[in-house]
């Protein structure tokens, strides 16, 4: 199910996400990469293969710093 | 107690200054040459005679001469002779090394000349080792000896020509001025020199200064005049080390003005520790076939029966030292650096080890000096925690559940319609949280048959665990004040990780176990689910022996046949709380220990209880022998958890204060979730409770900020909370009623969310 590529829309702005860099902290480190944002009013969407892939990977190296 | 705004190097390393991995073997403390008997014996059992034939050079200086005439007092110390077996023929595998190493050629160093003189009298061994070794660096060295040749005593030996040689050979690649024939009547003689060594033999020359001779340092009365060798008493063996240890001594001398030891010799003369070597088994002395001795194969084969002496047995026992595969030295210093680490200009490398750390005291007590490696890595994270440097993350979900156990889940009373009672039944967070009926029957069992009330809450484990001073020490004082109100009652525990935290932590407390006032009851008989089992001990019973015999008095009395562990006491993976910092090793351990016997485990831990279950393997908690049908019982979700602590809260309240307890209500409390197997098994994995998804789900429903597929129907939110951030995909399917399309986190906090 988590797999199908969904259309998604933010729900408040009725907008298509379109992407735009973000910026991330986690421990005292700052980074940024761009990311499907809704253009109005900049909720940000992480998609489950990122957050459980690379985010996982460089939450744990961070941790390890 | 160690303060952590002021930790110390010294503090951590305390922590495992008795730790003697790495150190000589009891073989090199005997060896006048101090050989690293050990390794020379390792490299030779593999055939690589080039590298040991260079230790042992370096260290015996005349190979030949001390694989001849070496007394091999490394012997007396050899530990193979604690099995009965003979020592190590250490002195035919160096023979055999000489014989059989392909290049003997001296090495020549490329170092720059040095400008001191050094005058050595008397060209026997003694002097000649310490020439050598200041020619190899350079320095100006005359040797004088009134004979016509070197050797000294050993001139007359019947093996000469090949002592001879051997000096020979040493020799070529340096340069030493040689004056025969050229007695030294008086050190006025050598005033030229920078120092001077004097080895004439015993009964040789001591120009008046034996008397004065130091036998440390090898120093007399007069300035810069040494002296060693057998004018002093050595053996000739002696004398050869002493040369060397010499040439260090006076290398100093010529630097410094100083003679002294610096780092050169063992700051004691025995070792003092021999290892259990349980697993060794006897093997005979290795017979030299021929007259010539050791062919190459049989002077591996005797190498090879040396026990290589090195304690290491938490570093192989130990799933976690043995992955992360640091010596508790280094451990020890690495948690004082990563706390004192400024990143990015310097990082830090325990962290990982740090959170991997079941802190069960298995190290402690396997090693022969009772090292305790977690109170290490307990010292980190508490220091981590106090300077607020700690990945938060990896331990949130069990402080949460903590701050439950110890609020909405907590309720602390005498017994029905009394002030204080003798007794209070303490059961810990989790059998209640596992098993609610067996709590409540236990209360009824002890309410009937003691005078007992009840204190339900967490003893802090967790954060102990976590190293949250502040959180432990709070929680403990407000069980002090509760415990009082109650009237100091003798506190009934359940769990072995509760009882051992109030030894620790509150030992003015008397404390029993349960299972001990069950076991006295000669009426009970417990169910007998199988006629075998095995009982798993956890770590934390590690030592009380009446919870551990209690518990084998009731599985005995149900008629259970006990097998007994090889390994008792081992954490099942759940202590330390690492189950987020390291789930491939909590998943290594938790295997081990399911495998560690074919039989189904009585447990008395009801977390060991849950991670067995989880991973299939037949255990039953004695509980569930004694008030239970012996029925394998479902391992509760996170959400049924929870529910099920404050239905023990609501069933006890009822019948001991007579009151209705209902825990504040939330709004998305009557959400209701359809969640499959499959994403249910990964929530468990992720520690991800339903509670959190009803949470965000609600928020996102009342607010409208969440995602939406139009053509599915489907919507996605995240939930921002402190540590974690939350993510949920789903569908309404009903009134107030959704499927959950899939549920994951991560701990990174993005700039929306400020």
């Amino acid at each position: 199910m988590a797999a199908k590529e969904r259309k998604w829309k933010c729900w408040k702005c009725s907008e298509e996400l379109v992407k735009q860099q973000v910026l991330f902290t986690y421990l005292g480190h700052t980074f940024s990469h761009d990311l499907p944002t809704c253009p109005k009013c900049g909720r940000v969407f992480i998609p489950k293969e990122l957050a459980d892939g690379a985010i996982a990977e460089v939450e744990e190296q961070l941790e390890d710093k | 107690m160690i303060n952590l705004d002021e930790l110390k190097l010294e503090d951590s390393k305390a922590l495992t200054a008795k730790c003697f991995h790495g150190e000589p073997a009891s073989c090199s403390f005997a060896c006048p040459f101090q050989l690293d008997v050990r390794s020379f014996l390792r490299r030779a059992s593999e055939g690589k005679w080039a590298g040991a034939y260079k230790a042992y050079r370096n260290a015996t200086v005349f190979p030949v001469i001390v694989s001849t005439l070496c007394d091999q007092p490394c012997q007396n110390r050899c530990q193979r002779t604690l099995l009965g077996d003979e020592a190590i023929a250490v002195r035919d595998v160096e023979k055999a090394c000489v014989k059989y190493v392909k290049n003997r050629k001296p090495q020549s160093y490329s170092i720059p000349p040095k400008t001191e003189k050094i005058a050595v009298v008397g060209a026997g061994v003694a002097g000649l080792s310490c020439a050598l070794n200041l020619a190899q660096k350079k320095y100006n060295v005359t040797v004088f000896d009134k004979e016509d040749n070197l050797g000294g005593v050993l001139r007359t030996h019947p093996d000469f020509p090949a002592f001879a040689e051997d000096i020979k050979l040493q020799f070529s690649a340096v340069k030493v001025d040689f004056q025969f024939n050229h007695e030294i009547n008086s050190l006025a003689e050598l005033a030229e020199f920078d120092a001077v060594y004097i080895a004439t033999g015993a009964g040789g020359e001591d120009f008046g200064l034996l008397e004065s001779w130091n036998d440390e340092v090898f120093t007399t009365a007069k300035d810069k005049i040494f002296m060693g060798g057998m004018l002093t008493g050595a053996t000739l063996m002696e004398g050869i080390a002493q040369g060397n240890l010499l040439s260090k001594i006076i290398e100093g001398y010529l630097q410094t003005g100083r003679a002294s030891l610096g780092y050169v010799s063992y700051d004691k003369d025995y070792c003092g520790h021999y290892l259990e070597h349980e697993d060794a088994v006897s093997m005979p002395k290795v017979i030299a076939s021929s007259s010539e001795g050791y062919t190459e194969e049989e002077a591996k084969q005797e190498a090879a029966r040396c026990l290589f002496c090195d304690c290491d047995k938490c570093l192989t026992q130990c799933e976690m030292l043995k992955r992360f595969k640091k010596n508790p030295h280094i451990i020890a210093v690495e948690a004082y650096n990563d706390i004192k680490a400024n990143p990015p200009y310097s990082t830090r490398s325990l962290t990982r080890q740090t959170y991997s750390c079941n802190l069960c005291g298995y190290c402690k007590s396997i090693c022969p000096e009772s090292v305790d490696i977690g109170e290490v890595l307990r010292l980190s994270r508490r220091a981590r925690m106090n300077a607020n440097i700690h990945p938060a993350a990896l331990q949130d979900f069990w402080l949460r559940e903590m701050d439950f156990a110890t609020t909405t889940g907590a309720y602390t009373s005498a017994p029905k319609g009394k002030e204080q009672c003798e007794y209070a039944f303490f059961p810990g967070c989790q059998l209640g949280a596992a098993a609610p009926g067996y709590v409540l029957q236990s209360y009824s069992y002890l309410a009937q048959n003691y005078d007992t009330g009840i204190m339900l809450t967490c003893c802090g484990a967790p954060a102990y665990w976590a190293g949250d001073d502040k959180r432990l020490e709070d929680n403990l004082a407000k069980i002090k004040v509760d415990w009082a109100k109650l009237g100091n009652p003798t506190l009934i525990f359940a769990c072995a990780t509760c009882r051992l935290m109030f030894k620790q932590f509150l030992p003015e407390i008397n404390t029993i176990s349960l299972y001990e006032l069950l076991a006295q009851d000669e009426e009970l008989m417990p169910a007998q689910p199988f006629a075998e089992a095995a009982v798993f001990d956890p770590c934390n019973a590690r030592g009380n022996e009446e919870m551990q015999q209690s518990v084998r008095k009731l599985a005995q009395k149900a008629g259970i046949n006990i097998t007994e562990l090889k390994d008792k006491n081992r954490c099942c993976g759940y202590g330390g709380l690492i189950r987020l910092a390291n789930p491939s090793l909590y998943d290594e351990i938790a295997e081990n220990r399911v495998n560690a016997s074919e039989k189904p485990y009585i447990v008395y831990c009801a977390n060991c209880r849950e991670v067995f279950s989880t991973r299939g393997k037949e255990s039953l908690h004695i509980l569930d022998l004694v008030f239970g049908t012996g029925e394998n019982r479902k391992v509760p979700t996170l959400l049924e958890k929870r529910e099920n602590s404050l239905e023990v809260k609501k069933e006890l309240t009822a019948e001991i204060s007579g009151t209705a307890f209902t825990p504040d209500k939330q709004p998305w409390d009557d959400l209701t979730l359809l969640i499959d197997d499959e994403i249910q098994k990964e929530m468990e994995e992720k520690l991800i409770s339903a509670v959190e998804l009803k949470e965000a789900i609600w928020q996102a429903e009342t607010t409208g900020e969440k995602f939406y597929d139009e053509s599915e129907g489907i919507s996605l939110t995240s939930m921002i909370k402190p540590v974690i951030t939350y993510w949920v995909e789903y569908k309404e399917v009903g009134a107030q009623t959704y499927q959950i399309h899939s549920v994951y986190y991560h701990r990174i906090r993005f700039k929306e969310e400020g």
